[in-house]
């Protein structure tokens, strides 16, 4: 009798928590697709409405590290869209609100890779608001880099992400496209084979991947780049067929230099 | 089996009604709408509004405006949060079927835990977000040679001695100013210090560092038995990459290196040095002769093991030394002066959180100091140890009040021989001497307690209390302290501090006492002032400051005895403007007014003391030409510093030597001191690594500072000691390996 009631009880709290945990991963997937489709048009305001989702979905589930990763990378992609305008104070605001969003999720899970990865990303983001703090900037980046190798060297978004580092560092400081393109050919590879443990753990990347092959190779220009970078711009878009990057600015890239 | 029955329908029921309910109360949604706004009703956007329990809620639009739709009912709480803004709950009660409308304020988020802004008098730089000073911005200053001393100089009330690091702060002696290193004392981090006519320079580097904090004044409890100025260094815990770097330049070549093991739980640093002026001095003909000629060694380094998660294990070791002979006249000699010295510092610290929120730091750490100097029939030999222990614990009492404990054991030895001219005014290597030999030692007991209470979003005080034990002396001393910060808008705020600050003489002060009376030197210090901080980009900071000395080291009316007689004031008020427009230019421009007078026997009138200097004025831009060029100014103005003039001489015909007539004590003062150092830096790459090439040019304009007067032999004329900083030129290349 008193295993039944027992099995009766566990078999309630069961029911319960697979009820609130669908609940999350239908609001987190949604969320995420809502993420992706803000993105794809560098709209911030959209961005700000996924950004509130987010925040609501902690409502159902308290202290959860991945949406706290969500959050940070929400805010990461908030304070992209204000790259291109050098807008300081919102970058520098969204970053550094990333950064404490990205901190607490590495609080409650510290053995997640992409956490670190996002990490690094955020630290790019300080070099257009606090130059000055060059010192402190390069330890923070070499230590979130040091963590994500020691947590999944083959995450494709290490590998994209030190790919982007080298296209935007100058070859005399140790960047430079060749490096660039050595990073960024590791990581379409790892992609090839890469799934993700849940369907709303981090997957972007795919299509950046070879948005930045195609920026790299329009850069270099040597003999069979041209085709290459079509044929990533393709291959990109193919992948994600309203990626904002692709569309807009890497054909814009590709159709100056070779179009004229 | 009835009771499992039972349970099954109640169960059941619970389920019909849960259901019945929810249809009942939730038929038709409710549509939720209205504004969200901030300070002077400016609309937040990308407010997010939830209903708690639930994940109905909206996100505001860029006019403040949100709406949202919702089956629930009944009684909850909507919560609303934004960035830099608090969290707020809102109770609200929804109806079916009636919309609501609601607008909400919130009230900005007020960061008041950082050290800029609780403490007055403070310049702190670290890895918080309230930095003043870089160290990028200590390299780059003009005519701070990449010195944190000398870059300190460069802020409100402090001045620089004799051109060198150690700093004298708001008309106070530099024995006032204690540098603390990870809890340790660090009592001499100087290479030439005290020399003839020679600047020093500090052997700290800026890079190992992850926190600075210095303060001028109304310093908290944790800091004791010191007078005026607290210089709290902190480095890294645990090395972050690997890597080597190499600096050459005219007058030095330095090594320096950091490792990390993989696990990122183990590593270490080092850095190691050797200053060689010869061809500095080849190229900028200095006037000065030098027998030696300067040379100094550092070697340095530490261990740090991370032994949980937030603890740390830490091991500091510094040595240096130094060797010079440098030509100086006197009214009976004319020699070299010769120096030479050594220090060896060790710390090991502990660092664990013994709680997920309350931190201890524990360390142990000692000093060893040795110089020798001659000049003429003087020659000097001492040795100064000091060793400490020191535990500091801290805690959050509740989310607004923090409190902090701590203490400490010092233990002290002063140890000196050698031979003193049994004449003051007669140097002369024949003139009669007499012999020294003095081995005096202490220790010194302290603790402290301290709390750091929010008591409103705009208000922040520290209160505390700290006690010292003597034991040499057997006196003791209780401190409080009392400091408070009242924001008054977004960015700017009223800072206030007060207390009692004691130190104790040094040991060789004692053994010029009768029976070891001397008392602990005391400051009773106000300090009021006002500062509007925009991020740092916009500072403007004005302090006026009050001491009120007591118990201060005298001299004997009539003999040679020490007394604690000395009393006096320093008062004066400091401005400091400082503007970045990011990334090209930085600067900032400081200027303090000081009226410091002392009294220096039992009944003596107030006087000027050492460093009543009472103007002090310095300008610093650095501009960034591009990403890697870098140009930078400083302009240093001041009032010259006080002497006593001589005004005539007695001939001593047994000694064949002239007694000096003095007027009254720093009755007189040197000329105005100006200085102009320009600078440049390059980066570069050098075989595919980082580099970058410095250029230095201090004192472009070749002002004929002073240091001091010397005579000749009847004191008839007055000859002016130039600095040897004339119009130098230095130049050097640091390359990463």
């Amino acid at each position: 009798m008193k295993q039944k009631l027992v099995f009766l009880v566990l078999l309630l709290f069961a029911v319960s928590t697979f009820s609130i945990a669908d609940d999350f991963s239908d609001a987190m997937l949604k969320a995420k697709k809502n993420l992706k489709s803000a993105m794809d048009k560098s709209d911030e305001k959209a961005l700000i409405k996924v950004r509130g989702e987010f925040e609501r979905i902690l409502q159902l589930k308290k202290d959860v590290w991945i949406v706290y990763y969500y959050l940070a990378y929400t805010d990461y992609s908030i304070a992209a869209t204000y790259m291109e305008g050098q807008v300081k104070d919102k970058i520098k605001k969204y970053t550094e609100s990333g950064f404490d969003m990205i901190n607490k999720s590495i609080e409650i899970n510290p053995d997640f890779c992409d956490s670190y990865v996002l990490k690094m990303n955020l630290n790019f983001n300080r070099w257009l608001y606090e130059q000055d703090k060059m010192n402190d900037i390069i330890a923070a980046s070499t230590e979130a880099e040091e963590a994500a190798k020691k947590l999944d060297a083959d995450n494709p978004r290490f590998h994209l992400t030190l790919g982007v580092s080298s296209y935007y560092t100058p070859d005399m400081f140790g960047g430079g496209v060749d490096k660039a393109l050595e990073s960024l050919n590791k990581s379409n590879d790892l992609f090839k084979t890469r799934k993700e443990k849940e369907e709303y753990y981090p997957d972007w990347g795919r299509d950046m991947v070879n948005g930045f092959l195609a920026m790299c190779y329009i850069k270099r220009d040597k003999d069979g780049d041209k085709e290459k970078a079509k044929e990533h711009i393709d291959k990109g878009l193919e992948i994600n067929p309203e990626s904002g990057l692709l569309k807009v600015y890497v054909q814009k890239l590709y159709d100056e230099k070779y179009k004229k | 089996m009835k009771i499992f029955t039972s349970l099954v329908l109640i169960l059941f029921a619970i389920g019909t009604s849960y259901a019945q309910t929810k249809d009942s109360t939730e038929i038709k949604p409710v549509k939720i709408s209205g504004f969200v706004k901030g300070e002077k009703s400016k609309p937040i956007e990308g407010a997010n509004l939830v209903i708690q329990g639930t994940i109905d809620g909206g996100t505001t639009d860029s006019t403040g405006y949100f709406e949202f739709e919702t089956e629930k009912t009944g009684k909850r709480n909507l919560i609303i949060t934004a960035i830099d803004f608090s969290e707020k709950k809102e109770p609200i009660e929804i109806s079916a079927g009636k919309d609501l409308k609601i607008n909400i304020s919130l009230m900005k988020t007020v960061y008041v835990t950082d050290e800029i802004i609780v403490t007055a008098s403070s310049f702190t730089s670290g890895e918080n977000s309230k930095v003043t000073l870089t160290p990028l911005e200590i390299m780059r200053i003009p005519g701070a040679d990449a010195d944190l001393y000398r870059a300190i100089t460069t802020f409100p009330g402090s001045n620089q001695v004799d051109e060198g690091s150690r700093i004298a702060v708001r008309g106070g002696e530099p024995s006032e100013v204690l540098t603390i290193l990870d809890q340790a004392s660090l009592y001499n981090p100087f290479i030439f210090d005290g020399d003839n006519n020679t600047s020093s320079y500090s052997t700290v580097n800026p890079w190992g560092l992850k926190g600075i904090n210095f303060s001028s004044g109304g310093f908290p409890a944790k800091f004791g038995n010191v007078l005026s100025a607290v210089l709290d260094l902190q480095t890294y815990d645990i090395p972050k990459t690997k890597g080597m770097f190499a600096i050459l330049g005219l007058a030095n070549a330095g090594l320096s290196g950091v490792w990390v093991n993989k696990a990122g739980d183990f590593g270490g640093t080092f850095t190691a040095g050797q200053t060689f002026l010869k061809p500095f001095l080849l190229i900028n003909h200095s006037d000065a002769e030098y027998s030696p000629e300067p040379t100094a060694t550092s070697l340095g380094g530490t261990l740090s093991y991370k032994i949980t998660k937030t603890g740390f294990l830490k091991f500091y070791a510094d040595y240096n030394s130094d060797n010079i002979g440098i030509k100086s006249l006197s009214p009976t000699y004319d020699g070299f002066f010769t120096g030479k010295s050594k220090n060896f510092f060790t710390n090991l610290a502990l660092s664990v959180a013994p709680t997920s929120v309350s931190l201890l730091n524990l360390s142990v750490s000692s000093s060893l100091n040795n110089r020798k100097f001659g000049f003429g029939n003087m020659n000097g030999n001492n040795d100064n140890t000091y060793a400490k222990v020191r535990g500091d614990f801290s805690l959050p009492l509740t989310g607004t009040i923090d409190f902090g404990t701590g203490a400490e054991y010092e233990y002290s030895r002063y140890k000196s021989d050698g031979t003193y001219p049994m004449y003051f005014y007669n140097l002369a290597l024949n003139a009669p001497v007499f012999s020294y030999n003095a081995d005096k030692n202490t220790g010194r007991f302290g603790a402290y307690a301290e709390t750091r209470i929010r008591a409103t979003d705009f208000l922040y005080f520290i209160a505390g209390v700290r006690g010292d034990y003597h034991t040499l002396s057997q006196n003791f001393n209780a401190d409080p302290r009392f400091s408070a910060v009242l924001k008054i808008s977004k960015h700017s705020f009223i800072k206030g501090a007060t207390g009692i600050y004691n130190q104790y003489p040094t040991l060789s002060d004692y053994i010029m006492s009768f029976n070891n009376s001397l008392k602990p030197q005391q400051a009773i210090q106000y300090i009021l002032g006002y500062e509007y901080n925009r991020d740092n980009d916009f500072i403007l900071r004005i302090e006026s400051y009050y001491k009120d000395y007591s118990n201060l080291v005298s001299q004997s009316e009539y003999g040679f005895l020490y007394g604690s007689d000395g009393k006096g004031f320093a008062r004066g008020a400091d401005v400091f403007f400082k503007v970045r427009l990011k990334p090209k230019f930085n600067g900032w421009i400081s200027y303090s007014y000081t009226d410091s007078k002392r009294r220096q026997t039992a009944t003596s009138p107030l006087q000027s003391a050492n460093y009543d200097i009472t103007h002090n004025l310095s300008v610093v831009g650095t501009y960034n030409l591009t990403d890697y060029i870098t140009f930078g100014m400083t302009y240093h103005v001041s009032t010259g510093k006080p002497y006593t003039p001589i005004s005539g001489s007695i001939f001593d015909s047994a000694q064949s030597a002239y007694i000096p007539m003095m007027e009254p004590f720093n009755s007189g003062r040197f000329p105005t001191y100006t200085r102009v150092d320009v600078n440049a830096q390059y980066i570069f790459s050098f075989f595919g690594k980082f580099a970058v090439a410095f250029l230095a040019l201090n004192n472009i304009l070749d002002n004929k500072n002073l240091y001091s007067y010397t005579y000749n032999a009847d004191y008839s004329e007055k000859i002016a000691v130039r600095s040897n900083n004339n119009r130098i030129i230095y130049f050097g290349i640091g390359f990463q390996l």
